[in-house]
């Protein structure tokens, strides 16, 4: 059994990230706008690569990003492109970003990579 | 060195133009950091649109991230790599962020230009060209300087993106570029 599990916790720049590989289940929580975004998402990158690429149980994430630099985006695009890769493959892969009702940026911003999907990609108001 | 009197005039031109915040000085990650956690205090306490002031964030977080790499990618020293950052408010009560840097002249140039043909843009055009410059590969996109954020910039502005140079000695010019959200 493998506990290959990501545990990051988070700064004023960069998101909490917990990657639980026996749920399959990837969280991304808050703002991402550190200057060297290699240093951040490498692992979450590899953590993804190596998660799709062994076994077939399913793959969730879940966000909670509030404010992504563009360089943030850019990473984030390419984890979006990997779960669409394998859900072409026929993994099963999905996106739900929640996302704070009175900030309509977060919820154009998750729609925007939507567009790029064709997985199962929710997109889901919190009101707390 | 300025006498202690001479503050009052620099904070009656401050008032005056509506500056809630700037900074002149080399610029560092923790520093852009630091000014980021203000501003975002300064916009709570206004009680600002949390979408504009995320849009105002934003502007600052990729102006100022430009500035730094920018200056990393031409191996300026420290005093090479200062940022002049200012956010202020216009008549109609928009909020101005706007960043000048040291750069090389034709790189200014460049910039000047890139920032006219934005301008030409509308909505649509600017985000069918961030996407395109989002699907570029990353060594491409990193030749062309500044080109996501700058998009990422001209999308969240309520009115074209505004910059400047002012040509010094030698092969040097200072760059300033204005966004109105």
């Amino acid at each position: 059994m493998t506990t290959d599990n990501l545990s990051i916790p988070g700064t004023q720049s960069a998101p909490d990230i917990e990657a639980d590989w026996s749920t399959g289940q990837l969280v991304m929580k808050g703002d991402s706008y550190p200057e060297n975004t290699f240093e951040l998402f490498g692992p979450v990158i590899s953590w993804v690569d190596r998660f799709l690429t062994s076994g077939d149980q399913p793959l969730t994430l879940v966000l909670q990003l509030i404010y992504l630099n563009t360089s943030s985006i850019k990473a984030m695009m390419d984890i979006f492109d990997m779960l669409e890769a394998a859900h072409a493959g026929g993994r099963t892969v999905s996106v739900t970003w929640y996302y704070d009702s009175r900030n309509e940026r977060v919820a154009e911003l998750a729609e925007e990579f939507k567009e790029d999907c064709t997985f199962p990609f929710a997109i889901l108001p919190r009101t707390d | 060195m300025m006498e202690a009197s001479d503050l009052y005039s620099l904070r009656e031109r401050f008032a005056d133009q509506r500056i809630l915040l700037c900074f002149n000085g080399p610029i560092s990650r923790s520093l852009i950091e630091e000014i980021g956690n203000a501003l975002k205090n300064y916009l709570h306490a206004e009680q600002a649109q949390p979408s504009s002031a995320t849009d105002v964030f934003a502007t600052y977080i990729e102006m100022s991230q430009n500035i730094r790499h920018y200056s990393a990618n031409n191996g300026y020293g420290e005093l090479e790599a200062s940022a002049t950052v200012v956010i202020a408010r216009d008549e109609a009560d928009r909020y101005i962020v706007s960043a000048g840097n040291l750069v090389e002249i034709a790189d200014g140039q460049a910039l000047i230009a890139r920032v006219a043909a934005l301008a030409l843009l509308d909505k649509a055009q600017l985000k069918a060209a961030y996407k395109e410059q989002l699907r570029k590969p990353r060594e491409a996109a990193a030749s062309t300087g500044a080109g996501l954020g700058l998009l990422d910039i001209a999308r969240r502005s309520s009115a074209p993106l505004a910059a400047s140079l002012t040509e010094l000695t030698g092969q040097r010019a200072f760059l300033s570029l204005r966004a109105t959200i």
